[in-house]
């Protein structure tokens, strides 16, 4: 597991890729909560959903963090 | 599928999102800035619209009477309110159009500043006591179990029923105990005065105390 997580944080690549599919399931919690607003929908879509929705987009600012980093330092050398 | 002004503002930037992470998914295009600002859409801020309408229209969903229903021990309830026949003070105010589907929340609700925050704490206390302790049970065992937590308060029903109007005090129980009923002492929902609520659940727990 722990191998697992330092390999999907070594590629920026894979980080978004993983953002985007977390993104999606998402996105389909929140809809499908809305289709169907009834009481387990609801409740999954604003507890799960909002959690996997905004682990997606901290993803995303790793990378953009560690791209802005890299950046810097090359300016830097 | 309801025409939800909310709903359809999501499914739009839903859509949005997924033609974005689907380009970026599908094309694997090379990460240039331009492609961290299309996910900076696709990941970040249609997704965050989507939440944002989901979360209003997820809190307009709750408080109407079909969510409230949607557990089966609050079954008896809804069709109580829904019910043309009953006499109840629940289904008699569900015929009033300014409570209708959301007559529920309208009496249940706990109002003030924090009203909201606390109905719904008290909401997802429901949750947590529904999936451990009630998910499991038949209606004939649940039903009586079943106690409001805490006394229904006049002063739900002081909102609408200020007790200044003079047709109302020209109802002589009314003028009578007064006092009581604004300080809450004598309850609007009492058995002499307008009844309960939920009869059938009244009668459920007046023939569980008569059994020895």
């Amino acid at each position: 597991m722990i191998g697992w997580i330092r390999r999907l944080l070594a590629s920026s690549e894979r980080l978004l890729r993983v953002s985007a599919v977390l993104t999606i399931v998402a996105l389909g919690l929140m809809v499908w909560s809305m289709v169907v607003p009834t009481v387990w929908p609801v409740m999954v879509a604003m507890s799960i959903g909002q959690a996997l929705g905004t682990s997606a987009f901290v993803l995303y600012l790793v990378v953009v963090a560690r791209d802005l980093r890299a950046r810097r330092r090359e300016g830097g050398e | 599928m309801r025409s939800d002004p909310f709903l359809i503002a999501a499914l739009v930037t839903t859509l949005g999102a997924l033609v974005l992470i689907g380009w970026f998914l599908l094309r694997r295009p090379a990460q240039t800035r331009t492609t961290k600002i299309v996910l900076l859409f696709g990941i970040g801020v249609l997704p965050l619209f989507t939440a944002a309408n989901g979360n209003v229209a997820g809190y307009h969903a709750t408080k109407t009477r079909q969510f409230c229903g949607g557990c089966h021990v609050m079954t008896p309830y809804k069709d109580d309110s829904e019910n043309p026949a009953s006499k109840g003070l629940a289904a008699r105010h569900a015929r009033n159009a300014m409570f209708g589907e959301e007559n529920c929340y309208a009496c249940h609700a706990d109002y003030g500043m924090f009203g909201t925050v606390t109905t719904k704490m008290g909401g997802m206390r429901h949750v947590y006591e529904y999936a451990l302790h009630y998910h499991q049970l038949s209606l004939d065992e649940a039903l009586p179990k079943i106690h409001i937590r805490k006394p229904f308060p006049n002063a739900t029903c002081m909102r609408c029923h200020s007790t200044e109007n003079p047709l109302w005090n020209a109802v002589g129980d009314h003028a009578s105990s007064l006092q009581e009923i604004r300080a809450g002492t004598t309850s609007c929902a009492s058995v002499g005065c307008h009844g309960a609520a939920h009869p059938f659940s009244n009668e459920i727990h007046e023939r569980q105390r008569m059994t020895p």
